[in-house]
């Protein structure tokens, strides 16, 4: 996997949110995650990373004329390629059906990189909502971010493949640290349980401690935003699953308080 | 594309009847002959060992760019002195031209089939990963079984040992010690009794990637694990 030069300059936090199986509501976190951020001050960029089958678009009810794609190939000015949807948060679309995208390699990917960096310093918080599956694009957007969140429901096929790739991960790229997102739970009772399993199989068998970001529970809202293409959090702002992603976000706004808290120290150190 | 010593067009004598530049067009054809003698095997026309390390160099840097393996099949043919010793070399040269006959017409075009030295011979394969190589491999043991080779009226059987090896775009290896790796499996393929094809066996770290049957039940709380501890703590 092509390994990205960092820069210097400043660097927002980037976590991705992924989840080995599709259909768990990767994407409906991910956005409502983004606007309870902004809504909190944050500025915040979506980067749609289902990169050959994007659809943060569709959820939203954009009308997205560029996309990364044309970034890639038609060399399309990145920062006009991305959708301001509120002041403060930014949405930086993929395509649906373009095969191609589907199946980046490391010269690609190395490409992809040194084109999200300098848009990502325009902003606060970085989150790549990753497409299903265990494929070269997800392996390689969860290597670039700095925190890792696997999202999940409590059935045993989404936990399996939370767990395999989390075993991928840690394997084959290093990686050490993993946030559960439950979705979908009945209450925060169910939600621990899972946890529980996924943490002393992880800790058992790959020597790895997985942190508990949370739980959204079952929700009617959740599936009324999607049809109204909507966030949820913005249509039924008192809903349960908007006040859990409201205390998610600020969890994840802890981390870019503690970067910006890291780099002030270094700042000083140096200067 | 070479620009050409004398431009033709611009000859004053005309490019007709222009002695200098006869000669240049000459001197080019024979750099052409040149370059082609330069990367091919006289007797078999295949390309040769200089060819196979350039071609195995570029197609393991198109490897690290696009991510698609490179994969390698090394082949031997068993007890090729026997038919030297007993028909002579000439009928050596001639088996040696049969088997590359026989290969060429089971290869992709965009294969590259190589003579190493004597009766060694190599194949890179583009883009391909291992088990595809394999079945490649296959497809050129079984052309030479079904062909039997004659020579000077009489049919003499004559068969070969593979080793195939595939190089994935993670790996930092030098053309040399990846045909020393794949050689590794054509040595494995002769001490097992030749005419066979031997392989890297399946990745490895692929097989402890899935998830085992011990950890699905401690996942779905069918099996309880004692406490280890927390491994790590951020």
């Amino acid at each position: 996997m092509a390994e990205i030069s960092r820069h210097n300059s400043f660097k927002p936090v980037m976590a991705c949110l992924s989840s080995g199986k599709g259909g768990v509501g990767k994407t409906s976190l991910t956005v409502n995650l983004a606007f309870a951020l902004a809504q909190k001050g944050l500025r915040v960029l979506v980067v749609d990373g289902d990169l050959g089958l994007a659809n943060v678009d569709v959820l939203l009810g954009l009308q997205v004329k560029t996309s990364i794609h044309d970034i890639l190939d038609r060399d399309a000015d990145p920062m006009e390629v991305v959708v301001y949807v509120e002041p403060r948060l930014g949405i930086l679309p993929a395509s649906s059906g373009v095969p191609d995208l589907a199946k980046l390699g490391p010269e690609d990917h190395q490409q992809l990189g040194s084109i999200l960096l300098p848009i990502a310093q325009n902003f606060d918080f970085v989150l790549v909502d990753t497409a299903a599956g265990i494929g070269s694009s997800v392996l390689w957007f969860n290597t670039f971010v700095d925190y890792n969140i696997l999202v999940l429901t409590p059935d045993p096929t989404a936990m399996t493949d939370a767990y395999a790739l989390i075993k991928v991960l840690s394997r084959d790229y290093r990686r050490q640290t993993f946030h559960l997102l439950l979705n979908q739970v009945k209450n925060e009772a169910e939600a621990r349980q899972v946890y529980d399993h996924l943490a002393r199989v992880a800790s058992h068998f790959l020597n790895l401690h997985l942190e508990y970001l949370g739980a959204v529970p079952q929700d009617a809202s959740v599936s009324k935003g999607v049809r109204h293409q909507k966030p949820f959090i913005k249509i039924a702002p008192q809903s349960k699953a908007a006040m859990a992603i409201m205390s998610h976000a600020e969890r994840l706004r802890g981390w870019a308080a503690q970067k910006a808290a890291s780099r002030k120290t270094a700042g000083e150190a140096g200067g | 594309m070479q620009t050409p010593l004398c431009s033709l067009t611009e000859c004053p004598f005309g490019a007709e009847d222009c002695p200098l530049c006869a000669e240049v067009q000459r001197l080019q054809g024979e750099c052409e002959r040149l370059r082609e003698l330069s990367h091919t095997d006289a007797l078999t026309g295949l390309f040769n060992r200089r060819y196979l390390m350039a071609a195995l160099d570029q197609e393991k840097e198109r490897t690290r760019r696009t991510g698609l393996p490179t994969s390698l099949i090394m082949i031997d043919l068993d007890h090729f002195k026997r038919i030297n010793d007993t028909y002579g070399h000439q009928a050596g040269d001639e088996a040696l031209k049969w088997a590359t006959h026989l290969w060429r017409k089971s290869l992709r075009r965009i294969d590259i089939l190589c003579r190493y030295g004597g009766e060694e011979f190599a194949v890179i394969l583009p883009g391909t990963r291992l088990n595809a190589a394999v079945r490649a491999a296959k497809r050129l043991q079984a052309a030479m079984e079904k062909a039997p080779m004659a020579l000077l009226g009489r049919v003499v059987p004559l068969t070969a040992s593979f080793g195939v090896d595939t190089y994935v775009h993670t790996e930092e290896l030098t053309s040399r010690a990846f045909i020393k790796r794949t050689d590794q499996y054509l040595l494995e393929a002769k001490i097992k009794g030749r005419n066979q094809v031997c392989c890297r066996k399946p990745e490895k770290s692929k097989q402890s990637m899935e998830v085992t049957v011990d950890e699905r039940s401690v996942l779905y709380g069918g099996l309880i694990l004692p406490v280890k501890g927390k491994a790590r703590k951020k």
